[in-house]
């Protein structure tokens, strides 16, 4: 088992672009560490420089304490499970598993034992005589990551491992991969798009942008206090909620007056970092939960706005309201009221969840 | 789904067409067939249509009855295996090699042989150099070639398009080297094109005839098909010396003008029947998704 630590890790590719800028990250022994951004943010770039399938521009790489910016993949110990499997066709499901294993010189007996022991874990144990074309997509995926666990490597990366599944055979593969972390203990790399995985299979999940991290903390963490106003808006479905509007200071203390109109008391928990913005443009944000629920309190921070979109989802119902300077909201309720397209409602806002952030640098403000 | 009156038109008029073109690209070389088993001269007054008439084996007697034609056969499958053999183990590695972007060079290497395609050296330069390589009237003339810029391409463009780069990374990492990477992922991969090449390569070598016509004067050495043009070219010339000056002799030199003919069609037949029947034997390679279960997306 491995750390993994990433220290000024820069990717600037023949034409200039900058694909990774300054990736700067400890990763743990053991940790399941989740990278997640949308394309072309660079998450499988720095997946793949951990890898070595791709040289760094700057910077260093080290994994288990030596430094490998110019050890080949294969001498990295690392284990890497491919988006798109990347089976071996010719090859049966054991050989494809056994073919790291043989080129290392290994016994046979010893292949034998690792294989079967993998195929058991991963329930491939009949069809090891297969080949790939013979399998369904999550087997097909299963092989893939038998091929990583036989090697038993120090770090397994993956990327983007489940999104050729269907959703059912993710969520199954989610649990499997979380298992198997446990099991293993190995430090794991994740890279994905997908939000629900980030938070869910992460120990902590890297939100990436443009190349740099925009934020690594606890999945929780992530959501409950975003670092910036991009990953607010990145993680959680649907995404956080946004008003513009100027922070002023009224009789019973501060309070948030958005473009739109309409007048939201700040908590005195918030009113602690907002002292110096008075008078100041600031940039609120709120979850959907905070937005359309009507608490016993009733506190007098309302806004007006129009029904544009009702989707019920069942069990709770995402209302889209355009308020009257046209900015868009998303509130999370609950089934049990009925919502007309058209019609002019006035939603109650917890300010209790709310954040705040820099109107320019989008930077979230007050302290943890 | 009930086909429209439109759909009717189409499909008959294709079906019609179709059945048109088979017949004409067929018809040819089921002739060929009948007519070297036909009597000469039920050929010659066109009255062999569909099916062979007063059969006989006159013309393939005539054929064989020449013993260099089996120096001939001999020669060419040696030719045709060696050179074949040859042709591959020089093309594949190099459409390998030059698959890959991240060999130094590429560039260069891929103009060198581009030049190749636009330009050649012309018969009598190629002649001289050939030559002084002493390459005249040895087998090594009929084996020994370059690497056809085209095929390379198509060849570097299968190994390119069908399998993925992703194969090769999870090789790297399993521990493979570049060698490795070509022998046991590429190669078996590989199995269709390389099908396709061999017949490609093979059937150039059977029907080859021009170098060995030009470089090959030693008829120990011919190729079948140098044998079999030889032997047409001498029943002609018998016959043109023949002085019809006997009784009953005209008829005997009409006859041997038929099976001249007749002749024709045998050595058509002889020559390519050893291709047709290798054929199937090479088809089963032309197997289709050899990349089926590897990868997605």
């Amino acid at each position: 088992m491995a750390d993994v630590v990433l220290e000024d890790v820069c990717k600037r590719y023949e034409n200039g672009a900058l694909a990774v800028d300054r990736f700067s990250l400890a990763i743990g022994d053991g940790e399941f560490l989740v990278l997640i951004g949308p394309s072309g943010c660079g998450k499988s770039t720095t997946l793949r420089m951990i890898a070595g399938l791709e040289e760094i521009s700057s910077g260093t790489i080290g994994i288990g304490g030596r430094c490998v910016n110019t050890v080949p993949p294969k001498d990295r110990d690392i284990a890497m499970v491919f988006q798109n499997y990347a089976l071996y066709p010719h090859m049966t499901v054991f050989d494809n598993m056994a073919f790291g294993l043989k080129l290392r010189g290994i016994p046979k007996r010893e292949i034998d034992a690792r294989v079967n022991e993998a195929g058991e874990i991963l329930g491939l144990g009949e069809l090891l005589r297969r080949l790939p074309k013979q399998l369904s997509g999550g087997q097909r995926q299963r092989v893939a990551v038998g091929r990583a666990i036989v090697r038993k490597p120090k770090v397994f990366l993956f990327d983007e491992p489940l999104s050729n599944l269907d959703a059912k055979m993710r969520v199954e593969m989610r649990g499997e991969l979380r298992r198997l972390h446990r099991r293993l203990g190995a430090t794991m790399i994740y890279v994905t798009h997908d939000q629900v995985e980030a938070m869910t299979m992460g120990d902590r999940i890297v939100v990436m942008d443009r190349g740099a991290i925009q934020q690594a903390a606890r999945p929780s963490e992530v959501y409950r206090r975003p670092a910036n106003r991009f990953v607010a808006g990145f993680i959680g479905t649907p995404p956080m909620n946004f008003l513009r509007g100027t922070v002023a200071r009224q009789e019973q203390g501060l309070a948030f007056l958005p473009a739109a109109g309409a007048s939201l008391p700040v908590t005195t928990a918030s009113a602690r970092f907002l002292e110096p913005y008075v008078g100041q443009e600031a940039l609120l944000g709120f979850r959907p939960e905070a937005l359309g629920t009507e608490t016993a309190a009733g506190p007098e921070s309302r806004l007006l706005g129009t029904v544009d979109v009702v989707e019920p989802m069942g069990h709770e119902t995402f209302v889209q309201v355009v308020t009257a300077d046209g900015t868009r909201l998303t509130a999370r309720v609950g089934p049990e009221r009925m919502w007309r397209p058209g019609t002019t409602v006035s939603l109650p806002v917890e300010m209790g969840q709310a954040l705040f952030f820099d109107a320019r640098s989008e930077r979230v403000l007050g302290d943890a | 789904m009930k086909k429209s009156s439109s759909d009717i038109i189409f499909d008959s008029v294709n079906t019609f067409l179709m059945l048109l073109v088979i017949i004409v690209m067929v018809y040819p070389l089921y002739f060929v067939v009948i007519a070297a088993v036909s009597e000469p001269y039920e050929v010659a007054t066109g009255s062999v249509m569909l099916w062979p008439k007063g059969l006989t084996m006159e013309a393939y007697a005539n054929v064989f009855k020449n013993e260099e034609i089996w120096t001939g056969y001999y020669n060419t499958i040696i030719y045709t295996a060696v050179g074949t053999l040859y042709n591959l183990l020089t093309l594949i590695p190099a459409a390998y090699v030059m698959s890959k972007i991240y060999l130094p060079g590429r560039k260069v290497l891929t103009w060198f042989f581009f030049i190749t395609m636009y330009f050649g050296g012309g018969m009598i330069p190629t002649y001289l150099l050939m030559k002084s390589l002493g390459l005249i009237d040895s087998r090594w003339i009929m084996i020994l070639g370059g690497v056809s810029c085209y095929n390379l391409i198509v060849v570097r463009q299968y190994f390119q398009s069908t399998i993925s780069d992703s194969l090769y990374e999870a090789a790297h990492i399993d521990g493979a080297s570049e060698f490795q990477s070509f022998f046991r992922i590429a190669l078996p991969l590989a199995k269709p094109i390389i099908a396709v090449m061999a017949l490609f390569h093979a059937v150039g070598h059977w029907n080859s005839y021009y170098n060995a016509l030009l470089y090959i004067r030693n008829r120990d050495l011919y190729p079948l098909q140098l044998v079999l043009r030889d032997i047409l070219i001498l029943s002609k010339t018998m016959l043109a010396s023949i002085e019809v000056d006997e009784e009953g002799m005209l008829e005997w030199a009409a006859r041997q003008a038929y099976l001249a003919e007749a002749m024709k069609y045998a050595t058509i037949f002889i020559a390519s029947a050893p291709m047709l029947i290798a054929y199937p034997f090479v088809q089963k390679y032309f197997v289709k998704g050899v990349m089926i279960g590897s990868i997605k997306g």
